[in-house]
C-alpha cells in the first residue's frame, strides 16, 4: 500500500496564509495531504514545534512565510530564517532536515502556493514514511528527536540563535560586530556540542552509564563523553548514580 | 444638519481615496467612499510588484481594502458616480448615481457558482487591460472587495431578450436581482476629497512605435498582468505573438509624455517602473537582458537611485540615453527598434523579442466632467488644478485633490498626498 | 480546572463546502471529539440565519467556547467573533476552521480526502479552543496634545494643522527662532515667490492660542509611548517636562559644504545656499556663471539623488537671467532630476529662456581651473572649455549631526545617511514602526517647501487620528513576560521593531501591551521560554500539533 505524506504546515497570516486563501478562491488544485496551523509571523515558529511535529510521526513540516523584506511585522521572517538554519543542521544529525522546509509564498501567489505543497507532498512522499513509524527504529529514532528537542529547548542554543542578528549588525557588549562567518562557525560548534549533549542526557535518563557504555552506544570517543559529561554536571543537569568500582556512572537529572 | 457636517466625500477608491477614507474614518468622521467601478483598489490592484522594495503590489493594499470595507465610519459605494455638487464648504450637497449591479451586496457569497454557469463568453476583462476575458456576470479579479459579482447590462441575456436566467437557479444564497435599477441618491457632506487617479496614454497615436500593430510592443501596465501571479499567465512571462519565452526585452520611457506633441509634461514614475519590470522579468529568469531607453533618468525620492543601481548591476539592466524614433518588426514577429546612438551619433537598429512602452500617465477621460460637475479648475493639461504651494487644495474652498488625479505621481507620493488631504479636509470639519 | 463545553457550527456554504465534503460524515466525527458539548451543519453560518443559531446555541448549550468551520478567517474571524461577544460570550474565545478555501475549493477531485483532512482540521481548532483564554481589549487614555520638534516650515505647518483641530501642540526648536532654512533662502520655485511670503505663518504660529513654542530648546529624555508621552526639554539651562499624545519629528536637513570638491573657497566658487543673500541683496556682479550638478552627490559616500537641486538651481538661473538678460548661463548636469507637471514646465522654459544645459558623466567630472571650466560633453562627445565669473555648487541636503541623538533618544531607525526610516516606505511613509511618532520634511528624505507641506499636513493627519481618541483601543492578543523565568537577557527588547517589551524602571522585563503587534517572535526566541504569546501560546499550538491527523 503506497503510503500518503502527512504534512503539517505553519502559514504566516498575512502572507502565506493569503496565498493558500487566493489559490482556493482562484479554485486552484494541489495535494490534500497538508494540515495547516496559522500564525501571525513565520517567526512565531519556534524550533521545539517541528520536533514535536517529527515526534508525532509527521511526514514532512512546511513553514511559508513572506518574502524576505516584506514581512508584515519587518523582521520577523528573519529571525525564521536564522532557526531553520539551526534546525536544518541539528535535524541533519537524525537525517530529518530534508523533512523540513522554509519557504516564501506573498498573498498574490496562489499558483505558487499550490507549487510549493505539491513539490514538497513529491518529496516526501520519495522519502518514504518517517522512519519513527518503522517498529524497528522507533525507540533509536524517538530517542534522537528527544534528544534534539531537549538541545533546542536548552538556553544555550536559544540564545546564540537569537543574538544572532543583533550581535552580527549591532555589536555585542563590547560594541564589537562580529562578522557573520565567525558567528556561524560559533553557532555550528555550539550545534555540535548541544546535540551531543543532550544525546548523553536521553541515554542516561532513566539508568546511569559509564563513560565507556555512553561512549560505544552514541559511538563518540570516550574523552569527548567526559568532557561532555563535565559540562554537563557543572550545568547541574547531571549527577553520579552509582560508582561501580572505579567506574563510575552518570545519570540525568534534568526535569522535564 | 449637525451630523452630516461631519462628514466626506471622497470620489475614487484606488490607494489615495483608501488612504484618505481610513485617515478621515479612524479620526471619527463619517466617509462616504464613492467608486466608479465594481470594486475598490484602483490602479495599485493592477501592479504585480511595487518600487522601490518590488514587494507584492496586492499583498500591501488587500489588508487596506478589507479595513476600508469593514470600518464602521466607511461607507462604500461602489458602481456609483457623483453627478452634481452643490453647496459650499461645510455643507455640501452631492447628487450621485449608483448604478444598477443585478447582484444583492449583503446576500452574494462572492462563490462563483454564477459565473461558471453564465453562457456568455469572451467579454474582455477591463482589470485586466483585456488580455483575459470573462461571463456576463463576473468579478474583475478573485480577491475583489467588495467581493461581490455584478453583471454586464449590454451583454446579458435576460436583460436584453428576457432569456437564459441562468444565474438566478445557480445562485444557493438567491442574490440575483434582475429587478434593480440605476438609483440616484442624494446626500450632505461637509467636505470633499478627489482621488479619481488616472488613464494611461493611448500608444496607437505614436504610430511610429507600432503600438496597436506590432503584436509583441505592449504598455507597462499590459506589462503588469502578463508578468502578475494572479494575472492571465499566471506570472510566467510569454510574447503575445508565439507565446515564446523572451530573453531579450526593451523598454521605452516617456511615450507621450515629455513630448510637445502630445503631453509635455514628465510623467513621473516611469524610470522607476521600467526598472523595477525589468528587475521583476529577470527574476522571473535570470538569463532575460533588458534595456532602458531613457531621456533623464529621474529617481529623486528615498532610496530610487540605490534601487536604479541595483537594476543596472545585478539584474542585466542596461541603461541608453536615446529617444526612440522608430519600431518595426521583422518576419518572426520581432519589434526592432531604430534609435541614436547619442555617444557615436550613428542610428542603430536592434532587435528584441519584446518591447514595453512606458505610455504616459493622463488625466481621466472624464475629468472635465467632474470638474464642472464640481465647479472646479483643471490645468492646462486637464489635470485638477491645486494651489502652488499647497497641492492639494483644488480652486474650490472644501474641495481636496490628492494623487494622480492632479498630477502624475507614484505610491509613496499618493499616500501622503492622501494624508495630507484629509488633514485638509479635517480643518474644514473640525471649524463648524 | 473550568468545564469546557464547546459547540461547533460546520458550514455548507451552498454547495461550495457541502457539495464537496461529506457534512454529515464531518458533523458526526466532531461530535465525537473531546469537549464537544455541541456539532451541527448549516446552510450559510454567517448568515443572519447562522448568526442568530449561534447565538441561541451559546444560551442553550451553556457553551463557552465556538468553533465555526466555514471559509477564512481572514474575512469572517470579526464577523463570528462580534456574534458570540452579543451573545455574552467574550470574544477571544472563538476558534475559526478553515474547510473552503483550504479545503473543498481546493480538493474538489478528491472529496473523500478532502473530508479526512476537514475532520483534522476541525480537530486542531478544538484542541485549541480548549485551551483559549479570554481577553479584553487594551485601553488606553490619550493626551490629546502633540510635541513637534523642529520649527521649520514643515513642523511650524503641522503644528498649525493640529492647533486649528482644537489640540495643545508645542514646536520645540533648537535655533532662537522659527523659521529653519526658510529664513536663508531668496525665493522659491517654482513661482519665484519670496521666501518671506511663507514665513508669514511665524506671525499666525504666535498668536495662535494652541500653540506653545520653545526656541532654543532640544529635548533631552523621552518617557513613555503612544498617547502618554513625556518629554524633557532644555531650554537653555532651563529643564521643563511636557506631558503629549504623540510627537512629529520635523528637524530637516542642511546643505552640504563642500569642502575640498571643485575648488569650492566660498567666494567666487560657492553653494546654492551661498547665493541666495546674493541674489536677495542684488549683489551678483558676475556675468558668466556656471552651476554643477551632484556637488558630493550621487557618488560613494552619498548615493542618494538629494531632489531639490536641479530645481533649485533652474530657478537662481532664471532668477539671474531675470536680474541680467546679458548674463550667460551653463548648468552641467548628471540627470536634470524634476518631475511632473510643473516642475517639467518650468525647465522648459529654462531651456527656453537660454540657459545651456551640458550633460557630463560621473567617471569624468568637470575640472575647474582658474578662469575656466574643462568638461566632456556626452553628448557631443567633445572637452569644451568654458569661462567663468562665478561657479554654483549644487550640493545634496544632508542630515543634521544630532539626528542620531534624536534617533537614540526617540529609539526611532535610521537608514544609510543618517534620514530617518519610516514604518514602510510606500503605505506609511509619514509614521515610524513605533506608534505615536510621526515623520515630515526633509529629516525623512530631501524636500524642498511644497513637498515639506504635503508632508507635514500628512503627518499631522496620521496624528490626528490618535488624538482624537479619548482612549486608544487596541488587540488583547499580545506577549506576556514571566518574571519568575526571565534572565533579563535583553534579547527580546533588542529584537522587537516595535520597541514593544523593555526593560522597566525596577529592572524587569515589561511588554507594553499597545505597543505590542503580537507577532511572537519574542516568545520564539525567548532562551528560557519565559514569554506566552496569548492567543497563540505554545501549548495551543502544540495541541493543534498533537491532533494534526493520522496516528500511528
Amino acid at each position: 500500500m503506497t503510503y500518503e505524506p502527512q504534512l503539517l504546515g505553519f502559514l504566516c497570516n498575512w502572507c502565506s496564509y493569503a496565498g493558500a486563501d487566493l489559490a482556493g478562491v482562484s479554485r486552484i488544485q494541489y495535494a490534500p495531504n497538508l494540515r495547516v496551523i496559522r500564525v501571525m509571523c513565520s517567526g512565531r515558529v519556534d524550533p521545539v514545534f517541528i520536533l514535536e511535529a517529527f515526534l508525532k510521526g509527521v511526514d514532512g513540516v512546511l513553514v511559508l512565510g513572506c518574502h524576505l523584506g516584506d514581512c508584515h511585522y519587518i523582521s520577523g521572517n528573519y529571525e525564521a530564517v536564522i532557526k531553520m538554519e539551526l534546525l536544518d543542521k541539528i535535524l541533519g544529525f537524525s537525517g530529518f532536515s530534508e523533512r523540513l522546509r522554509l519557504d516564501w509564498v506573498s498573498a498574490s501567489e496562489g499558483n505558487r502556493f499550490a507549487q510549493v505543497v505539491n513539490e514538497f507532498t513529491e518529496k516526501v512522499r520519495n522519502l518514504g514514511p518517517s522512519p519513527i513509524k518503522d517498529k524497528n527504529q522507533k525507540a533509536e529514532i524517538t530517542d534522537e528527536l528527544k534528544a534534539i528537542k531537549s538541545a533546542l529547548s536548552d538556553i544555550r542554543l536559544r540564545a546564540l540563535v537569537a543574538r544572532k542578528r543583533s550581535i552580527t549588525t549591532e555589536g555585542n557588549v563590547y560594541e564589537e560586530i562580529v562578522p557573520e562567518e565567525e558567528y556561524n562557525k560559533l553557532l555550528e560548534q555550539a550545534i555540535n556540542d548541544e546535540y551531543l549533549r543532550h544525546k548523553i542526557l536521553v541515554k542516561i535518563k532513566n539508568k546511569g552509564k559509564s563513560v565507556p557504555e555512553i561512549s560505544k552506544e552514541i559511538n563518540v570517543k570516550p574523552n569527548k563523553v567526559l568532557e561532555h559529561i563535565v559540562y554537563l554536571k557543572s550545568r547541574g543537569l547531571v549527577d553520579f548514580d552509582i560508582i561501580n568500582d572505579i567506574i563510575p556512572t552518570f545519570i540525568s537529572i534534568q526535569e522535564d | 444638519m449637525e451630523e452630516n457636517l461631519k462628514s466626506v466625500l471622497i470620489i475614487g477608491g484606488g490607494i489615495a481615496g483608501i488612504q484618505a477614507s481610513l485617515d478621515l474614518a479612524e479620526r471619527g468622521f463619517k466617509v462616504e467612499l464613492v467608486e466608479k467601478e465594481s470594486c475598490i483598489g484602483g490602479r495599485m490592484a493592477q501592479l504585480d510588484k511595487t518600487f522601490p522594495t518590488n514587494d507584492c503590489s496586492i499583498c500591501i493594499l488587500a489588508p487596506k481594502l478589507a479595513e476600508c470595507n469593514r470600518h464602521p465610519n466607511i461607507t462604500l459605494h461602489t458602481l456609483s458616480e457623483v453627478k452634481n455638487i452643490t453647496g459650499e464648504a461645510g455643507n455640501f450637497t452631492v447628487k450621485m448615481l449608483q448604478k444598477a449591479r443585478y447582484v444583492i451586496e449583503d446576500v452574494c457569497k462572492g462563490c462563483g457558482d454564477c459565473e461558471v454557469i453564465c453562457p456568455i463568453r469572451g467579454l474582455p476583462n477591463r482589470f485586466d487591460t483585456n488580455l483575459n476575458s470573462h461571463g456576463a456576470i463576473y468579478i474583475p479579479f478573485p480577491s475583489s472587495i467588495p467581493l461581490v459579482y455584478l453583471i454586464d447590462d449590454k451583454k446579458c441575456l435576460y436583460l436584453n431578450y428576457g432569456i437564459c436566467g441562468l444565474c438566478v437557479k445557480a445562485c444557493g444564497a438567491g442574490a440575483i436581482d434582475f429587478s434593480q435599477k440605476d438609483e440616484e441618491i442624494e446626500f450632505n457632506v461637509g467636505s470633499i476629497i478627489i482621488a479619481t487617479g488616472f488613464d494611461v496614454f493611448d500608444a496607437t497615436l505614436i504610430p511610429c512605435l507600432g503600438y496597436g500593430r506590432i503584436n509583441n510592443v505592449v504598455t507597462g501596465l499590459e506589462f503588469e498582468r502578463l508578468i502578475c501571479a494572479s494575472g492571465p499567465l499566471g506570472g510566467h512571462l510569454v510574447r503575445p505573438s508565439d507565446k515564446k519565452e523572451p530573453k531579450k526585452i526593451a523598454f521605452i520611457n516617456c511615450v507621450g509624455s515629455r513630448d510637445i506633441n502630445y503631453n509635455p509634461y514628465c510623467s513621473s514614475c516611469c524610470c522607476m517602473y521600467t526598472t523595477k519590470e525589468a528587475m521583476v522579468a529577470y527574476e522571473h529568469d535570470n538569463e532575460i537582458n533588458s534595456t532602458i531607453f531613457y531621456i533623464d533618468l529621474r529617481a529623486p525620492g528615498k532610496d530610487f537611485q540605490k534601487y536604479i543601481k541595483r537594476g543596472n548591476r545585478e539584474y542585466n539592466i542596461n541603461y541608453v540615453k536615446a529617444k526612440v524614433a522608430k519600431i518595426i518588426e521583422d518576419k518572426k514577429k520581432n519589434p526592432i527598434v531604430i534609435y541614436e546612438n547619442t555617444k557615436t551619433f550613428e542610428i542603430e537598429r536592434e532587435a528584441f523579442d519584446l518591447v514595453i512602452l512606458a505610455a504616459s500617465m493622463i488625466p481621466k477621460k472624464d475629468a472635465e466632467e467632474l470638474s464642472k460637475a464640481l465647479g472646479i479648475e483643471l490645468d492646462h493639461y486637464n489635470f485638477f488644478k491645486g494651489d502652488t504651494y499647497h497641492p492639494q487644495v483644488s480652486s474650490k474652498e472644501g474641495i481636496f485633490l490628492c494623487g494622480a488625479c492632479r498630477e502624475p505621481m507614484d505610491i509613496p507620493t499618493s499616500v501622503l498626498d492622501a494624508s495630507s488631504a484629509a488633514a485638509r479636509a479635517t480643518e474644514i470639519l473640525s471649524e463648524r | 480546572m473550568e468545564d469546557i463545553r464547546i459547540g461547533v457550527f460546520i458550514c455548507h456554504c451552498g454547495t461550495n463546502i457541502g457539495g464537496i465534503l461529506d457534512i454529515t460524515s464531518i458533523t458526526e466525527y466532531t461530535k465525537t471529539l473531546p469537549n464537544v458539548i455541541y456539532a451541527a451543519d448549516n446552510i450559510y453560518t454567517c448568515s443572519e440565519l447562522g448568526l442568530s443559531e449561534i447565538r441561541g446555541k451559546i444560551k442553550e448549550h451553556n457553551l463557552n467556547r465556538v468553533v465555526v468551520a466555514s471559509c477564512s478567517p481572514r474575512t469572517h474571524e470579526n464577523l463570528f467573533r462580534e456574534t458570540c461577544h452579543e451573545a455574552g460570550l467574550n470574544p477571544y474565545l472563538f476558534e475559526m476552521v478553515n474547510i473552503r478555501d483550504q479545503d473543498s475549493w481546493v480538493h474538489m477531485k478528491e472529496p473523500e480526502k478532502g473530508t479526512e483532512k476537514a475532520k483534522d482540521l476541525i480537530h486542531m481548532g478544538i484542541s485549541k479552543a480548549a485551551l483559549l483564554k479570554p481577553l479584553e481589549k487594551i485601553k488606553v487614555e490619550v493626551t490629546p496634545s502633540a510635541a513637534i520638534i523642529g520649527g521649520g516650515i514643515a513642523g511650524m505647518t503641522a503644528a498649525l494643522n493640529l492647533a486649528k483641530q482644537g489640540f495643545q501642540t508645542t514646536i520645540i526648536e533648537k535655533e532662537s527662532q522659527l523659521g529653519g532654512n526658510l529664513r536663508l533662502l531668496n525665493k522659491l520655485y517654482p513661482i519665484e515667490v519670496d521666501a518671506s511670503k511663507l514665513l508669514e505663518i511665524i506671525d499666525i504660529i504666535e498668536r495662535n492660542k494652541n500653540i506653545h513654542v520653545i526656541t532654543s530648546a532640544v529635548p533631552i529624555k523621552v518617557e513613555g509611548f503612544v498617547g502618554n508621552f513625556e518629554i524633557s526639554v532644555k531650554e537653555r539651562e532651563q529643564i521643563s517636562k511636557i506631558k503629549t499624545g504623540i510627537i512629529i519629528v520635523a528637524t530637516g536637513a542642511k546643505p552640504l559644504i563642500p569642502k575640498g570638491l571643485f575648488r569650492y573657497n566660498g567666494k567666487s566658487i560657492i553653494t546654492q545656499l551661498d547665493l541666495e543673500p546674493l541674489l536677495k541683496e542684488n549683489k551678483l556682479v558676475a556675468q558668466n556663471i556656471v552651476m554643477i550638478q551632484c556637488v558630493g552627490a550621487r557618488n560613494e559616500e552619498r548615493p542618494y539623488c538629494s531632489n531639490i537641486c536641479c530645481m533649485t538651481a533652474l530657478k537662481n538661473a532664471m532668477i539671474i537671467k531675470k536680474l541680467n538678460p546679458n548674463s550667460n548661463l551653463v548648468i552641467l548636469y548628471r540627470d536634470i532630476q524634476v518631475h511632473g507637471t510643473t516642475y517639467e514646465d518650468y525647465y522648459r522654459k529654462a531651456r527656453e529662456n537660454g540657459i545651456i544645459f551640458i550633460k557630463y558623466s560621473s567617471d569624468k567630472p568637470p575640472l575647474v581651473k582658474d578662469s575656466i571650466i574643462e568638461v566632456y560633453n556626452e553628448l557631443r562627445n567633445q572637452e569644451i572649455n568654458i569661462p567663468y565669473d562665478l561657479v554654483v555648487l549644487s550640493t545634496p541636503l544632508i542630515a543634521h549631526e544630532d539626528s542620531t541623538t534624536l534617533a537614540k533618544l526617540l529609539k526611532i531607525p535610521q537608514q544609510d545617511n543618517n534620514f530617518f526610516l519610516e514604518a514602510h516606505v510606500k503605505l506609511r511613509p509619514s509614521d515610524f514602526a513605533t506608534d505615536g511618532i510621526f515623520i515630515c520634511g526633509s529629516a525623512h528624505w530631501p524636500a524642498d517647501v511644497r513637498e515639506s507641506i504635503s508632508q507635514a499636513y500628512a503627518a499631522a493627519s496620521r496624528a490626528s487620528r490618535i488624538l482624537s481618541k479619548d482612549t486608544l483601543e487596541v488587540e488583547g492578543s499580545t506577549a506576556e513576560v514571566d518574571i519568575e523565568i526571565c534572565i533579563k537577557c535583553k534579547i527580546c527588547t533588542r529584537m522587537c521593531p516595535f520597541s514593544a517589551i523593555y526593560k522597566n524602571k525596577e529592572g524587569k522585563i515589561e511588554v507594553n501591551q499597545v505597543l505590542c503587534k503580537a507577532c511572537g517572535v519574542c516568545g520564539a526566541s525567548c532562551p528560557t521560554g519565559a514569554i506566552t504569546i496569548l492567543h497563540f501560546t505554545d501549548e495551543q499550538i502544540l495541541s493543534e500539533i498533537a491532533s494534526c491527523g493520522g496516528e500511528f
